[in-house]
C-alpha cells in the first residue's frame, strides 16, 4: 500500500470480525477501553472479552478521559524515620492503551486536555502510549453542539484510527502511524471498503450534523465574553447552580486537580485528584476570603475559562467540544450553550 | 506577564528517567521563632546536604507537611541573607497548624522556588516604600533584604509595616536592625484600638498611615502586600496622592496545588498567578478581572 494512511480505502467489517480485532488487540498486549454496561451505565471500561463492548448509539455517562488523566493518582509515597523522610515515585505507567469507539467529540477532548496538560509528565506518560480509536456519531442527542464549537459529528480531530457505523458493523481507516499499528494486527485478512461505503456512511454523518439545530459559538466571542465579567447577566445564569460540579467531572476537557495527602504522619502517599472550579474549596483561602464567594461567580469561571480566558490566551480553542453531558446531566438544568449565547445577547456589539 | 507558549514543561519521562514536579526536596528545620502567636518564621537547611535553590524575592514555594498536605507561601528571606531558606507563615489552616506542631530537626517538604518575581533591577536609582499589612509583610520581607543589601542602588528606603495589634506586628525582632540602616525609615502602625499603652508607633489603617507620611510620587515605587480590603484603599490613596499604577507592586496571594501552571486553581482570567505572577503592578491588575 502506499500513500498517507489517511489516503486508504479502509476496510468493512461486520460484527464478529470488529471483535476478532479487538481479540488481537488483548492477545497483543494492549489495554483496551471501550464503552460496556456497567451498573446500568455505558461507561469506558476495561475490555475483558470483546463481545462486551456496546457499539450502540448515544454516548458513555463519562469521557475516556480518565484512562490518560486518572480520577485520582499517586504522585509520590513517603515513609518517614528517624533520619528524615524517604520518598518514591510511582512506577512509570507504561500501559499501551487502546481508546476503542471513543465518540468524535472526546477526541477532540483529549486535544484540549493536551493544551492544558501536555507539560504534566504523569499525563503525558499515559498520552504517549494511548491509541485513540473513533467511531462516527450518527445520532447526536438534544444536548450535543459539537457542531457549534467546530466538531462534527464524522470528525477525524485526536483519532488515530477512523470508523464509521454501518448498518452491519464498521468501516475502518487508519489516520496516524500509530492507527497503522493497531489496524495492521489484523487487517490482512478484512475486505476492503468501497468508495461507496464511504458515501453512504458519510451521507449519515451530515445527516446528523444536519440534526444538531444549536447555533454556532463564534472565536471572535472569547474577548467579548471575557469583557462581560462585571454584567448583570451572571447572577441570573449561575443562580440555579448547585455547585454539585456533575458538569466537570463529565467534561471531555475540565483538567483542574487538587492535590492532597493520603495516609498519617508516618507513611502514605501524596495524590492529586479532579477538581471544579464551581466548588466553593476550589478558590477559598484559609483565611476565609474566597475570590468567588458565590456560585454565579464560580459558574462565571467555568465559562468564561472555556469560552474566553482559555482561548483569548492564546490556544484560540474553545476548552469545550460540544459533547453535551453537562447540558443532559446537570441537575437544574444548566445548558451551557444556551448561556454563552445569553451572555452575549447581553454584551454591547462593541466595547 | 507571560503567554501561553512559555508554561514551563514540567518534567520528563524520556529515557526512563522519571522526574516529578510533584516531588518535593526535603528540609530540616533548623531555628524556629515565633513573630506573633500564630506567626512563625522557620529556617531551613536541604537534609541532603546540597546547595539550596537559586531564588529570588517575590518568589514562592509548595511547603507540605508529610501527611497533611501542601500549602503555598513566600520564600521569605533574601538570597543575600544564607544559610538559610526561610518562610514565615501563620497557622491558619489544616497544613499551616501541622507545620506549627513540627519541631527543630523534623522535616518539610519543598517545592519550587516557583513564580516571577519582583523586578528590583527596575526600582535602581529610585525610592522605595514597603507597605505591609499584617502577614502580608511576610511578602515583603525578601525584598526588604534584598534593597537593605544592595543599600547604594536604591534612594531612601521607607518601610511601613502594620497589624491589627502590637502582638500582631510581624519582625518585631528584625525591625531594628532595618531602622539602623542609613537612608531608611521603619514605621510601624497598628489599626485603632489595637496599640498598648506603650506603643510608640502610629495608630491607624494603612491607607490614612501612609497619607500621613508625606511620600511624594516622583521616582518612588511603592511594594505592597496585606489583605484585599488594605490593597483596595491602600490604591484609593495612592491615587489620590498622585501615584501612577505602574509604580505600585503587589503580589496576588491565590490558593495553588501545584505552582506550575497545571491545576487551574490560580486562574485569574487569562492569567494563571502562579507562573504570570505572583508580583503584578496596580495597573496589570487594573486589567484583570476582580477574582482574587
Amino acid at each position: 500500500m502506499t500513500g498517507t494512511p489517511k489516503d486508504r480505502a479502509g476496510w468493512r467489517l461486520d460484527r464478529a470480525q470488529a471483535e476478532a480485532w479487538l481479540g488481537d488487540l488483548l492477545s497483543a498486549g494492549r489495554s483496551v477501553y471501550a464503552p460496556v454496561e456497567r451498573d446500568g451505565m455505558r461507561v469506558f471500561g476495561l475490555v475483558v472479552a470483546p463481545g462486551d463492548v456496546t457499539l450502540g448509539e448515544g454516548k458513555t455517562r463519562f469521557s475516556p478521559k480518565e484512562y490518560v488523566f486518572p480520577r485520582t493518582e499517586t504522585l509520590f509515597r513517603y515513609q518517614l524515620d528517624d533520619s528524615g523522610v524517604t520518598l518514591s515515585d510511582p512506577p512509570p505507567d507504561t500501559t499501551e492503551r487502546v481508546l476503542f469507539a471513543v465518540r468524535p467529540c472526546d477526541a477532540a477532548g483529549l486535544i484540549r486536555l493536551d493544551g492544558m496538560l501536555a507539560g504534566d509528565v504523569f499525563y503525558a506518560a499515559r498520552r504517549a502510549r494511548t491509541v485513540v480509536v473513533t467511531l462516527g456519531c450518527d445520532e447526536p442527542g438534544p444536548e450535543c453542539f459539537c457542531t457549534a464549537v467546530g466538531g462534527a459529528p464524522h470528525g477525524t480531530e485526536g483519532s488515530d484510527v477512523g470508523l464509521l457505523p454501518t448498518p452491519e458493523g464498521i468501516l475502518v481507516r487508519p489516520l496516524t502511524p500509530k492507527g497503522e499499528a493497531v489496524t495492521a494486527i489484523s487487517s490482512g485478512g478484512w475486505p476492503a471498503a468501497s468508495a461507496a461505503d464511504w458515501e453512504r456512511a458519510g451521507e449519515r454523518g451530515r445527516a446528523a450534523a444536519a440534526a444538531i439545530l444549536r447555533q454556532p459559538i463564534a472565536k471572535e466571542w472569547a474577548a467579548r465574553l471575557e469583557a462581560s465579567f462585571e454584567s448583570a447577566v451572571w447572577s441570573g445564569i449561575g443562580e440555579r447552580c448547585l455547585g454539585c460540579s456533575i458538569c466537570a467531572y463529565v467534561c471531555p476537557s475540565c483538567s483542574c486537580f487538587d492535590v492532597q495527602d493520603q495516609g498519617g504522619t508516618s507513611c502514605g502517599e501524596r495524590c492529586r485528584s479532579w477538581d471544579a472550579c464551581s466548588f466553593r474549596q476550589f478558590t477559598a483561602h484559609a483565611s476565609g476570603h474566597n475570590p468567588r464567594g458565590d456560585q454565579p461567580a464560580r459558574y462565571r469561571q467555568r465559562l468564561l475559562h472555556k469560552f474566553g480566558y482559555y482561548p483569548a490566551r492564546g490556544s484560540g480553542e474553545w476548552m469545550c467540544v460540544g459533547c453535551g453531558r453537562c447540558v443532559s446531566l446537570c441537575p437544574v438544568g444548566i445548558d451551557i450553550h444556551e448561556a454563552v449565547r445569553a451572555v452575549m445577547a447581553a454584551q454591547p456589539e462593541k466595547r | 506577564m507571560t503567554d501561553i507558549g512559555s508554561l514551563p514543561t514540567t518534567g520528563s519521562a524520556g529515557n526512563g528517567v522519571w522526574t516529578s514536579p510533584f516531588r518535593p526536596r526535603v528540609l530540616r528545620i533548623e531555628n524556629a521563632l515565633d513573630e506573633t502567636p500564630d506567626v512563625r518564621t522557620l529556617q531551613l537547611s536541604p537534609l541532603d546536604g546540597g546547595p539550596l535553590p537559586a531564588w529570588a524575592p517575590g518568589q514562592f514555594a509548595e511547603w507540605s507537611v508529610f501527611g497533611a498536605g501542601e500549602a503555598v507561601f513566600t520564600l521569605a528571606n533574601s538570597p543575600t541573607r544564607g544559610p538559610f531558606l526561610e518562610c514565615s507563615y501563620r497557622a491558619i489552616g489544616k497544613v499551616t497548624w501541622a507545620l506549627r506542631d513540627l519541631a527543630v530537626g523534623q522535616v518539610i517538604g519543598f517545592r519550587g522556588p516557583y513564580g516571577n518575581r519582583f523586578r528590583t533591577e527596575d526600582w535602581k536609582g529610585r525610592s522605595v516604600v514597603f507597605v505591609g499589612g499584617g502577614i502580608g509583610t511576610v511578602a515583603l520581607r525578601a525584598a526588604v533584604q534584598w534593597v537593605l543589601d544592595h543599600r547604594s542602588d536604591y534612594g531612601e528606603v521607607v518601610i511601613l509595616n502594620g497589624a491589627r495589634t502590637v502582638a500582631d506586628l510581624c519582625y518585631k525582632h528584625e525591625m531594628p536592625e532595618w531602622q539602623a540602616v542609613p537612608g531608611v525609615r521603619v514605621v510601624r502602625a497598628v489599626d485603632p484600638g489595637g496599640e498598648t499603652p506603650d506603643w510608640d508607633g502610629e495608630v491607624g489603617m494603612i491607607p490614612a498611615v501612609f497619607e500621613k507620611l508625606g511620600l511624594a510620587p516622583a521616582n518612588r515605587v511603592v511594594v505592597a502586600c496585606g489583605p484585599p480590603i488594605m490593597l483596595k484603599y491602600l490604591f484609593v490613596s495612592l491615587g489620590k496622592l498622585g501615584y501612577a499604577p505602574g509604580q505600585v507592586v503587589t503580589t496576588l496571594e491565590n490558593k495553588m496545588k501545584c505552582g506550575v501552571g497545571l491545576c487551574g486553581r490560580c486562574n485569574v482570567g487569562r492569567h494563571y498567578v502562579c507562573v504570570d505572577g505572583p508580583v503584578f503592578t496596580w495597573e496589570q491588575l487594573e486589567t484583570l478581572p476582580n477574582d482574587f
